[in-house]
């Protein structure tokens, strides 16, 4: 295992993570989307059955960040990121997906370098144009396993209502849930509401914005998580550390055809009548398991 | 290396009246792109409503790339056109005639 770690830590797209013995999915954007697709809401003989939430998302897109005043600014390494764009109006999010499903219910970690800014619209800081970035799972236990379906929520909320709040919330309950169509077959819930986020303990952090909104930095967070016990264990951004164990996740009866479902979501909320950009470079999903 | 090709589904059931416009999207990866407009449902007379191709330098100013294409104006209709050379970032904005309006599927093809 030494030989294993001297490997990664040698190659230099993988030396910036601290994977878990097995990596699941290393998604560096200079090589495509990755898998990374929008999250289409569910519907049945028509998309107008579609909740607002849903269908208000789009693709996501490679950007090279780009910018009227600099020119292009790139991403963590080469030149490509994922970027995640809300619409411009105040409360607008969007969200994309990797669809997985998990071997091995045991200890997985989600490790990611993100920036994020409002577009660049108006020649002011902008700081609080941006109202979230976030990530979450969703899961589902295996068949065998009795069953839920359990969706762990984690955003950093930098502003609500123009005020710079910059701090880290959690989930733990969704929207009631809403059956589809005519056919029995598909149900519906908006996990995504403005409602029922909690303020993580001592969560507040201050990230770096810089100075005019065409400026990034870039900033890293590992999420781990146990599929076991379908619990979070901690949440790691820069140079701070949470202990989340006692954080519940958003758990429901199982679904009839998602087991095993291993989903990892990027999302974004706008705070004013701007385009949120959430970009993301690159991402490191592994897990513990022989 | 294989070519990449991505479809992107940029305006799924919006509905579209007057000068509408869709998101704008960066695609400065792809060499070539396929622009396609699907009518999902059709309201008011659509026969004089255009659409065509914009460009911007940076995602937020646009200028006409020159390439039109029929708007669909019935349900179910679908119109393309093929463009390339375009820069980092596009979209299409279409011009309705008053009363009218269409809920639109603006898909991308592209490829490097």
């Amino acid at each position: 295992m030494d030989i294993a770690r001297a490997l990664r830590q040698s190659n230099p797209k993988l030396s910036r993570f601290d994977p878990m013995s097995r990596i699941i999915a290393f998604d560096d954007f200079d090589d495509g989307f990755c898998g990374w697709t929008q999250l289409v809401g569910n519907y049945e003989h028509t998309l107008d059955s579609m909740l607002p939430g849903y269908a208000q998302h789009t693709q996501p897109q490679l950007s090279n960040l780009a910018n009227w005043d600099s020119g292009t600014h790139g991403a963590f390494d080469g030149n490509y990121a994922l970027k995640i764009q809300t619409r411009p109006k105040k409360g607008a999010q969007n969200v994309a997906l990797k669809r997985l499903t998990f071997r091995e219910p045991g200890p997985i970690r989600l490790e990611f370098y993100f920036t994020f800014k409002p577009e660049a619209t108006e020649l002011r800081l902008s700081e609080t144009d941006v109202r979230s970035v976030g990530f979450l799972y969703d899961l589902q236990t295996g068949f065998e396993k009795g069953g839920s379906r359990v969706m762990p929520h984690v955003r950093f909320l930098n502003a609500s209502d123009g005020v710079h709040l910059q701090k880290w919330q959690t989930k733990s309950r969704t929207t009631a849930i809403k059956p589809l169509g005519t056919e029995g077959k598909t149900v519906t819930h908006y996990h995504l509401a403005p409602t029922d986020w909690e303020d993580l303990p001592g969560g507040e952090q201050k990230l770096c914005y810089n100075e005019i909104p065409t400026k990034v930095n870039w900033h890293y967070v590992r999420y781990d998580f146990d599929l076991r016990t379908m619990r979070a264990l901690s949440l790691r951004c820069n140079d701070r550390e949470w202990d989340i164990s006692g954080v519940d996740p958003i758990v429901m009866p199982a679904m009839r055809n998602l087991w095993c479902m291993l989903n990892i979501c990027f999302f974004a909320e706008a705070d004013t009548d701007k385009r949120t950009l959430f970009y993301v470079d690159s991402v490191c999903l592994s897990g513990e398991f022989a | 290396m294989m070519r990449q090709c991505v479809t992107a589904v940029v305006s799924r059931n919006e509905t579209w009246t007057g000068s509408a416009a869709s998101e704008p999207y960066e695609c400065g990866w792809a060499g070539e792109a396929i622009v396609w407009l699907r009518c999902l449902s059709a309201k008011g007379k659509l026969a004089a409503a255009r659409a065509r191709v914009q460009i911007s330098p940076d995602g937020m100013r646009w200028v006409d790339e020159g390439t039109k294409l029929k708007f669909p104006a019935k349900e179910g209709a679908l119109t393309h056109a093929r463009i390339a050379h375009f820069g980092n970032f596009l979209r299409v904005v279409a011009d309705l005639p008053k009363g009218a309006s269409a809920k639109i599927l603006f898909t991308l093809t592209l490829k490097e």
